[in-house]
């Protein structure tokens, strides 16, 4: 009989230690799943079982659970597997994983009870200040110090990678990295730099003003220095999507990635792209010229460009797996990927629902037409298709495949399995086309009752009361698939019996490898100097414009009358404003 | 490289997740199925922008007022 090669056979205290991560991650998706469920059947008056005022402790507690805490632990995890699989090489020192994971599950703990004070009373705490944070919203110090213990643990799983990496290069100096380690690499680049943003705002600004150390904060600089981190944090869901839609998604379809040179591009430009474009957030901020909003969206337009690479080289790799299983004709092809297998079809439905998702996010990106559906429910309905799809389906289809590497045993039920994507993706086209449609008639985003007396929303196509059914529909298919996911993982886990036929721990060969790539392309110093250039031009002038204007401390928020006419004296202060 | 990439059905680590019935190399595969794709996706973007002008510029007045110097900030 064949020696099983499975991830845990290579690597038995990763894949210990990855199991953890991401159970602590499923946990995450388990509460927040349901929470969101809470939050549909209230705004859209199907039931109403909690008071109205407890809705931001439940949208802030769905916001954070979901897109910090399941995203990013699931991240750690899939990197950790990653690097060491493509290196070929444990993590250096085991206790050092343990740790930065440790130091995430206390972050997350210390936040997690901080929002939990908000609905109950002996926990003498309270973070109703949703997953962005805004001042003058304030949360318990204990909110703040969770958070950067939590984005600190990700700062130390990155040192790991790259330190695993370093003793890799030793040995192997003439080698191409490969390519997991690549695009965990370079993602951990822009995070770093990213998550300085964040790290100044709550460490200067927001845990001493929680802390009563200083007395009021400047909300303009708080904000854009959330975003600053803000619009990295979405590429940083979906950077371990995109990892196992190339690495993956073609193996399971029968074939090679088409081009490993250009998915390397494309992780490059991310690195390059995803940070001096955050202002994009703030289009509708009336302290931050439109000239330097339009410098954010002309990088943002070009930060399409990776996605739309990312989509050709991916489907042409599926195409090159159906063809090799035998698949013919123009279209035809499609019948012959392997659809009954969940973990290919959930990635393959969450990278068509992220096409739609790219059109949504095309619309947010115009600096024009995004005063349409700024704060509006539209917004919620992209970023359902983003991280809530193609993120979050990404990862549960992965876990069909990663589980059994991770623990040796067989996935409970495969079927279960199929339902379950599928079931997200229809649930999910309910939820997501009725919001974005709620969104072009100005519904409000972040409300608890979005119903009012005296006015009534005037849809251009169907009522109110049908968008309100598909998102209540939306959500209890989206809550289902869930529970049927979080089964599944739990009955493989405990109850399933260890298995022989688990695949082997590998990932997709190429049919164009890294040696057609430029060697510069692995040159992470110069991307990353690039990276840094543009974000001092994108940022530095509207950072200094905004101290100026409205204090580092504040609260010099004068009263801000909107003019249309060029007033001479307001010219005057514009251009004292952008040039400090 | 590493030896966890994955060799396909004549190398040494072939995956029983596939069901192989030929090899296609770099040089044989053109990828037409993926163009017809990309392409549908584009006319549906086309679609969707000629539908945004009538949302955003016949449904509603202009949302962007004001000459040059409202655009460059300096008003």
């Amino acid at each position: 009989m064949a020696m099983r090669n499975a991830y845990i056979d290579q690597f038995p205290k990763e894949a210990r230690v990855i199991r953890a991560i991401l159970w602590s991650s499923f946990l995450a998706l388990t509460i927040g799943g349901t929470l969101g469920l809470i939050q549909g059947l209230h705004r859209t008056n199907v039931l109403r079982f909690i008071p109205s005022q407890d809705y931001y402790t439940v949208l802030t507690a769905h916001g954070v659970l979901l897109v910090i805490t399941f995203t990013i632990f699931f991240l750690v995890g899939i990197f950790t597997w990653a690097v060491t699989t493509s290196l070929d090489r444990g993590v250096k020192d085991i206790r050092f994983t343990w740790g930065w994971y440790a130091i995430m599950m206390i972050g997350t703990l210390l936040v997690g009870v901080s929002i939990l004070g908000g609905v109950v009373d002996q926990i003498p705490m309270n973070a109703d200040v949703l997953y962005t944070f805004y001042s003058p919203f304030q949360a318990h110090p204990a909110f703040y110090v969770g958070f950067v213990l939590f984005v600190v643990g990700t700062w130390l799983a990155g040192f790991d990678w790259f330190r695993t990496w370093w003793a890799w290069k030793k040995d192997n100096p003439d080698e191409r990295i490969p390519l997991p380690t690549f695009m965990a690499l370079t993602t951990m680049l822009f995070w770093y730099l990213s998550s300085i943003g964040v790290a100044i705002s709550i460490l200067a600004f927001l845990l001493p003003w929680s802390l009563g150390i200083i007395d009021s904060v400047n909300p303009l600089l708080t904000r854009t220095l959330f975003w600053f981190f803000g619009h990295p944090v979405v590429y940083f869901w979906l950077m371990p999507a995109y990892m196992l839609w190339y690495t993956m998604l073609p193996k399971l379809s029968g074939g090679k990635l088409f081009s490993d040179p250009l998915a390397r591009v494309v992780f490059v430009l991310f690195l390059i792209l995803s940070t001096p474009v955050g202002i994009h957030h703030q289009y509708l901020d009336p302290g931050i010229a439109e000239g330097f909003k339009f410098i954010a969206m002309t990088n943002t337009m070009f930060l399409l460009l990776p996605s739309l690479l990312t989509a050709f080289t991916v489907v042409a790799s599926m195409e090159h797996g159906a063809r090799q299983r035998g698949g013919k004709g123009y279209l035809s092809w499609l019948k012959a990927l392997p659809w009954r297998d969940p973990a290919f079809t959930g990635m393959a439905l969450a990278g068509l629902m992220f096409a739609a998702g790219g059109f949504s996010g095309m619309i947010n990106a115009g600096l024009s037409i995004n005063y349409l559906v700024h704060n509006s429910w539209w917004v919620v309905g992209h970023f359902h298709l983003t991280v809530g799809t193609a993120a979050a389906l990404t990862f549960m289809a992965a876990s069909y495949w990663f589980i059994p590497q991770l623990t040796g045993k067989e996935i409970w039920n495969r079927s279960l399995g199929l339902v379950q994507v599928v079931l997200w993706f229809i649930g999910m086209t309910f939820m997501s086309n009725a919001m974005h449609r709620a969104g072009l008639f100005g519904m409000p985003r972040r409300t608890a009752e979005p119903q009012y007396q005296g006015f009534d929303f005037e849809p251009a196509v169907g009522t109110v009361a049908e968008i309100d059914a598909q998102v209540a529909l939306g959500a209890a298919l989206l809550t289902l698939s869930v529970y049927l996911f979080i089964t599944n993982m739990v009955l493989t886990t405990i109850g399933g019996s260890t298995s022989d036929a688990i695949p082997d721990n590998t990932y997709a060969g190429t049919l164009s490898g890294p040696e057609d790539a430029p060697v510069i392309i692995d040159n992470l110093k110069l991307w990353t100097s690039i990276a840094v250039v543009l974000v001092i031009i994108a940022y530095s002038l509207p950072l200094a414009s905004i101290i100026d204007a409205g204090g580092l401390f504040g609260p010099g928020i004068d009263p801000w009358k909107p003019s249309v006419v060029a007033d001479p004296s307001l010219v005057l202060e514009s251009v004292r404003g952008v040039m400090p | 490289m590493s030896s966890a990439i994955e060799k396909g059905v004549d190398g040494k680590h072939p995956t029983n997740e596939t069901d192989q019935v030929r090899e296609l190399d770099h040089d044989e595969y053109d990828p037409i199925g993926t163009a017809i794709l990309v392409g549908i996706y584009f006319l549906i973007l086309v679609a969707l922008w000629i539908f945004m002008y009538f949302v955003e510029f016949l449904g509603n007045g202009p949302t962007v007022t004001g000459v040059l110097l409202t655009v460059v900030g300096l008003a």
